[in-house]
């Protein structure tokens, strides 16, 4: 075919299309942006939260920059390197999963709590433990005073798990689970004999579980043992659902505390993916391969401050996931390389006016769901201060449906893809994660971050310049640092019903006094020499709680054996 | 060096012990108020996660502090606060203050000032509101 090139001054065939726009858009920033920005105060510093300097413009001369190639960055959605979604349709034909983290008081009420939920149209709920479960203290103990159903619900044994879940099966909910970073053999445990209690077999549903115990040292804090043995603990959970129930989700390894402690989600994402390393080399050194252990674990990205950066750490981490799992680990199957990610919508959210919150929390989340979030939670509004009410429980979940359905949100997969300022940022953010990532390789890998002090001192730096950059003004806040106002917390933060403790106390010497004793006695006995001969526990947990064992019975062996891990007083 | 001291004594800094009561995680106010006050010139100790009162107790006694700030945001603040009050002064250490942050209901402060609680600030108070605080109301700064 002949081709005839277009002659004349117009031929863009005359210079590089590419040089061309650098130096446009350099004469554009100099004699035009510049003279009319000149003299004019900065609105605020333009600069993310993880401290990359934003631009007035960004032009294709950015992607050049970075050069930018369209089928090694970002490929196909469902393909490799899947910066553009882990699976083939992403919200086009198979919309994100509408969650809810629920649980507060005693298992009855809060049934009643997650039948409405699901009502509302939560299609998975995740169980939000009160501190003494996640903590590994039965309700009567000493260090449970004053906690018991608090900031969560309260579970001692199976008998509760079947109470919270009477009248909802498991089958009919796309996943249930919890968090149990500390105790994750035994939630795991827990979930498993609620499917043989309903009778529905462990494939037939979907548990997902946090199980992300390294995280707890370094921000959350439910840590009981030592970081060590809580990371074999937590790897039991996993290799056991490798075997059993290979279509779970028993670990998900976070991002969003680290970052909410001050880490920056650059950063954080980097310390994560460091934990998520750690995880997976125990369960290889086990003999497990890439493909078998991959696909169980997912992550929770975190980003409040700058709706774009969201919408960069989600997909520059899916392309780092796909990188490390084929090149590092040389995994093999696809299903190993998109990272599925758990998202919980937050802004910056403020203690006076709280009703504002809904309007930062659905931006904070239609950030995730952009980046193409896979399964989406939504803080409710009053949650900085409370546990949700039924009212913001269901504002919550009728904003991410109205997200999930209107404005077209969803209607076509990657909306963001190729735009020259999300392009440059994901490129950028990719960079920080990986600096990060070889910075902390340098210091010797995930339990260096926590025992060097490299962790900790990340965040509280982190922290304190958020503070200053607030105190100063730097990072406009609405209502706090702009058209400021008194802090609200309502009468009802984190007040439960002042009896149910008392209810649970009972319950508890209920379930102790009927259990057949000498089953949990010879359960128990069998979770110690699992234990102790270093093999995995949850097959041996599995018959304690079955058995009605407490979960502070079973912590006790682990406690025992390990020890107790020593808070920090750094600061 | 001259035999007699004509400078004044210098003024003792304020003492503070920052701590976490009960099984709350939540440590980050705690950190950054810690490291604000350090700033401000005051001397300060953090006792790190998940103490008990008696723990609480036994260190500010042990380090002489003017202060306790605890941070509590996880509802227990009710029971623990006056506890720790009560703690304190049944060991003789009646003269150290309490203050507290993190997240509590208006309706309980009234409450929690009576049983000896002397300042409540709720999180997202400035550093400096903080540090004024501090050096208006202790008697040697």
């Amino acid at each position: 075919m002949n081709i005839v090139k277009p002659s004349g001054t117009f031929s863009p065939a005359s210079s590089e299309p590419g040089s061309n726009v650098a130096s446009e858009s350099a004469r554009w920033q100099q004699e035009v942006f510049a003279p009319a920005a000149a003299g004019r105060k900065d609105r605020k510093k333009f600069v993310t939260d993880t401290g990359i300097a934003v631009e007035p413009l960004y032009t294709p001369a950015h992607l050049e920059q970075n050069n930018f190639d369209y089928m090694r960055d970002l490929g196909f959605p469902g393909e490799y390197p899947f910066t553009r979604g882990e699976r083939p349709g992403m919200n086009r034909t198979d919309p994100f999963v509408i969650s809810a983290y629920s649980g507060f008081g005693e298992a009855q009420v809060c049934n009643g709590r997650f039948k409405k939920l699901i009502e509302f149209g939560a299609e998975q709920i995740l169980v939000a433990l009160d501190l003494p479960t996640q903590c590994g203290y039965d309700s009567d103990h000493e260090m449970a005073s004053a906690e018991v159903g608090n900031v969560g619900v309260a579970i001692d044994t199976l008998a509760d798990v079947e109470i919270l879940f009477a009248g909802i099966r498991a089958d009919n909910i796309k996943r249930i689970g919890t968090l149990g970073n500390s105790i994750g053999p035994i939630v795991l445990a827990l979930w498993a004999a609620l499917g043989e209690k309903q009778g529905i077999h462990w494939s037939r549903y979907t548990v997902n579980l946090q199980n992300d115990p390294l995280k707890e040292y370094i921000a959350r804090g439910t840590q009981i043992l030592p970081p060590e043995p809580a990371a074999k603990l937590a790897s039991d959970a996993v290799a056991w659902c490798v075997e059993h129930a290979p279509n779970w989700s028993p670990m998900t390894v976070c991002v969003n505390h680290i970052n909410a402690g001050g880490a920056g989600s650059s950063m954080g994402t980097a310390i994560a993916l460091a934990n998520a390393r750690h995880y997976i080399d125990l369960l290889l050194a086990r003999g497990y391969s890439i493909d078998q252990v991959a696909p169980l674990l997912h992550m929770f990205p975190d980003e409040r401050h700058d709706f774009f950066v969201e919408i960069a750490n989600l997909r520059a981490l899916r392309r780092i996931w796909a990188r490390m799992m084929k090149e590092q680990y040389g995994a093999t199957e696809a299903k190993a390389m998109a990272l599925r990610t758990t998202v919980y919508g937050h802004g910056q959210e403020a203690l006076a006016e709280p009703l504002n919150n809904i309007t930062r929390t659905a931006f904070g989340t239609l950030a995730y769901v952009l980046g193409g979030a896979s399964y989406v939670y939504l803080a409710g509004y009053d949650e900085a201060v409370s546990t949700p009410n039924e009212n913001s429980a269901r504002v919550a979940l009728r904003t991410l449906q109205i997200i999930a359905n209107e404005h077209g949100f969803t209607d076509t997969i990657d909306p963001l893809g190729g735009s020259y300022y999300v392009e440059t940022l994901t490129a950028q953010v990719e960079r920080q994660i990986l600096d990060g990532l070889a910075q902390i390789e340098q210091i010797g890998g995930a339990l260096a971050t926590i025992s060097t002090g490299f962790a900790r001192r990340v965040m509280t730096e982190g922290a304190v310049r958020r503070q200053r950059a607030i105190d100063s003004g730097d990072r406009p806040w609405v209502t706090v640092n702009m058209w400021s106002q008194k802090p609200d917390v309502p009468n009802t933060a984190f007040r439960g019903d002042a009896r149910a403790e008392e209810r649970q106390l009972t319950r508890l010497a209920q379930v102790k006094a009927t259990r057949d004793q000498k089953r949990v006695t010879a359960a128990l006995a069998e979770v110690e020499r699992a234990t102790t001969e270093d093999r995995n526990v949850t097959p041996s947990v599995l018959e304690a709680v079955r058995a009605y064992a407490t979960v502070g019975e079973i912590v006790d062996i682990w406690r025992r054996r390990f020890g107790a891990f020593v808070p920090s007083t750094d600061f | 060096m001259s035999i007699v001291n004509s400078e004044p004594a210098p003024r003792r800094k304020i003492r503070i012990l920052i701590a976490k009561v009960g099984l709350d995680g939540h440590d980050v106010g705690a950190r950054v108020v810690a490291r604000g006050l350090l700033d401000a010139g005051m001397e300060v100790i953090y006792t790190g996660l998940r103490r008990t009162t008696e723990e609480v107790v036994r260190a500010a006694i042990e380090e002489d502090v003017d202060w306790v700030g605890v941070s509590i945001l996880s509802g227990a603040h009710r029971v623990l606060l006056p506890k720790l009050r009560k703690l304190l002064d049944e060991s003789g250490a009646s003269d150290i203050r309490i203050m507290a942050g993190g997240i509590i209901p208006q309706e309980d402060i009234p409450e929690l000032q009576a049983s000896g609680v002397s300042k409540i600030f709720l999180s997202g108070t400035p550093i400096a509101e903080i540090v004024n605080y501090l050096v208006n109301e202790t008697a040697h700064a």
